[in-house]
């Protein structure tokens, strides 16, 4: 079992005020600032829920695939993963869209493909936001 | 309504348990992480995990979602404080999966009571919008508390 923490303080109201994740179990990283209006509006170099997000999934999904990759023989060199999260106030976070462009020696294509997409479905960051209506996924070999 | 869109990016090199990986925020550039297997599962390392971004990200979003609650019921916060553990277990037959997140807040609130907070608190938690997402799967778990001196 892992537990992971992260801390965050905000002064003042949500659109004057701002807030700073402050630290993280790791110290990998903080403080970071975060305001409604980058969260929102333009980022300003700031980040907000839905990068966070992006990148939780980005990282998840890159080693589910790579330990797939391994299981099945053919492990790979390099993995570039994108996730673009898309966050409509009032609704929610609306879509997910991964990418993953993969420098894999000896598979082919299909079989790569089963392979992104075994990982697209059963990551753990993937089952976690599982109720999100659209999760999409491109994944290409270089 | 306006779509907000947010992206980041890892680059692994090599396998999951000999490999590593560095994640960065694409749209704010303001972080770039890495992250390991070993990390993740293991002890941290220093090293961040998708677990703790998630806990970072639901903290972020429900710290706004009180803020704007607290505003609704006339009791705007001098400040909050918002405390997120992600927890992942493995669970017999499924591999890892992320099982719960716990959030612990605590607000500075001048002249207001314990049950105002604790209204606020009960909205929040039912519009964050990355509550509602992982209830689904997992199982969320919130107290809220009054600052000392507020």
């Amino acid at each position: 079992m892992a537990d992971r923490t992260a801390h965050v303080s905000w002064s003042g109201s949500l659109t004057e005020g701002g807030g700073t994740i402050t630290s993280v179990g790791s110290g990998a990283f903080g403080p970071l600032d975060v305001t409604w209006a980058s969260r929102a509006e333009e980022s300003d170099g700031r980040t907000s829920p839905e990068e966070l997000i992006a990148a939780a999934h980005a990282a998840c999904f890159s080693m589910a695939l790579s330990h797939g990759l391994a299981q099945s023989g053919t492990p790979p060199e390099r993995l570039e993963v994108d996730a673009t999260v898309t966050f409509v106030p009032g609704t929610g976070i609306t879509k997910i869209q991964l990418a993953v462009d993969a420098t894999v020696p000896g598979i082919d294509e299909n079989t790569f493909r089963a392979a992104a997409e075994a990982a697209k479905e059963n990551c753990p960051v993937s089952t976690a936001l599982a109720s999100v209506p659209e999760i999409s996924l491109q994944a290409s070999l270089t | 309504m306006p779509r907000i869109v947010r992206e980041a990016e890892i680059d692994w090199e090599g396998t999951t348990a000999r490999g590593n990986g560095v994640v960065r925020a694409l749209s704010s550039g303001s972080f770039e992480l890495a992250s390991t297997i070993a990390s993740r599962v293991e002890i941290h390392q220093g090293k961040t995990s998708p677990e703790e971004l998630l806990a970072a990200a639901h903290a972020t979003c429900w710290v706004t979602s009180l803020g704007s609650e607290l505003a609704r019921l006339g009791i705007p916060p001098e400040r909050m404080q918002v405390h997120c553990t992600v927890t992942m277990d493995e669970v017999e037959g499924a591999g890892h999966r992320i099982v719960a997140s716990h959030i612990a807040a605590r607000a500075a609130l001048p002249d207001a009571s314990a049950e105002a907070l604790a209204e606020a608190a009960a909205a929040a938690e039912a519009g964050c919008p990355f509550s509602a997402l992982i209830r689904a799967s997992a199982t969320v778990t919130y107290e809220a508390t009054l600052e000392e001196g507020s």
